[in-house]
């Protein structure tokens, strides 16, 4: 079991959340070329080590966090709200 | 034409049914010490505004807290269930009234509020006795110790995999929890919870209200 350290709810497992995915900038969709656009939504680093990724508390605070996470050790090193970076 | 009376459903089905304010309740009595209870028929309002600001204060309580209290019909039970998310409960038949009368008391912070009333799409159940948190450990991963889960806690999360806002809310110092879900998860939840609770000795009881 994961836990992942929700800044409004507490630890919680995993399964109370949907994995959004790696985050990063949103190109513009009025500039972006379709290739980056494509490139945008499907795809994805993958490292192994830190990443920062979304993810969605869909069974507590249904609130979108931005995580700070080592993928190798599932490490939690922060998980602030998105929106309004709220961290416990 | 016969004559025809609006009559109100909770989700779980009734063994021996009575009507009362308009709902059709279930009149069992269960003797044993853990119970569950239908109290669909409470008045749920739902209330969404600004996490920390006025209508918080207004509210008179804060996230994963509950507070009992007269919004203008009577004893309420308002909870903190999500960031900037309140549930209000009252006495069955006040929903309307209950929703005008706290829509007029946020009206008054000038914040963007939306009062909702949700009385007939959510059920709400009732789980009490001393070892209601072992029947919860069976259908969730939450500590519902004293120390992390105390009288007046609130929170959302996953019971038997359906979403639930559980709140504490002990009678006379006997541990209680309500469980709030969607109405069509009602009848599925109860009956993951009594077969939880085969083993502790948890039995249905008739509708008991806020008191």
């Amino acid at each position: 079991m994961m836990l992942l350290p929700c800044p409004w709810c507490g630890p919680r497992n995993a399964t109370e959340f949907r994995y959004v995915g790696e985050a990063g900038p949103r190109p513009d969709p009025a500039s972006t070329t379709p290739e980056e656009w494509r490139r945008y939504l499907f795809m994805h680093a993958n490292p192994c080590g830190p990443v920062k990724e979304t993810w969605y508390h869909r069974a507590g605070c249904r609130r979108y966090l931005a995580v700070e996470r080592d993928t190798a050790t599932n490490e939690v090193r922060s998980a602030v709200d998105s929106a309004t970076g709220v961290a416990r | 034409m016969s004559d025809t009376t609006p009559l109100a459903r909770g989700p779980v089905a009734v063994a021996t049914p009575v009507v009362r304010d308009g709902w059709e309740l279930d009149a069992r009595v269960a003797t044993g010490p853990l119970t569950l209870s239908d109290e669909s028929p409470l008045a749920k309002v739902h209330v969404r505004a600004p996490f920390d600001g006025a209508s918080r204060a207004a509210l008179g309580v804060g996230l994963g807290r509950t507070a009992r209290g007269d919004l203008g019909t009577g004893d309420v039970l308002v909870v903190g269930s999500g960031p900037g998310e309140w549930l209000v409960l009252g006495a069955p038949g006040t929903a309307s009234a209950l929703r005008a009368s706290i829509e007029q008391r946020l009206a008054r912070t000038g914040e963007f509020t939306t009062v909702l009333d949700l009385t007939h799409g959510r059920a709400l159940l009732r789980l009490t006795g001393p070892t209601a948190a072992r029947v919860l450990a069976g259908v969730c991963a939450i500590d519902f110790s004293d120390a992390v889960t105390p009288d007046g806690a609130a929170l959302r999360t996953s019971l038997a995999a359906v979403v639930t806002d559980v709140v504490r809310d002990d009678r006379s110092g006997v541990p209680s929890y309500l469980l709030h879900v969607e109405r069509s998860s009602g009848q599925y939840l109860a009956d993951a919870l009594l077969d939880a609770g085969r083993g502790s000795g948890l039995e249905m009881t008739g509708f008991r209200g806020l008191g």
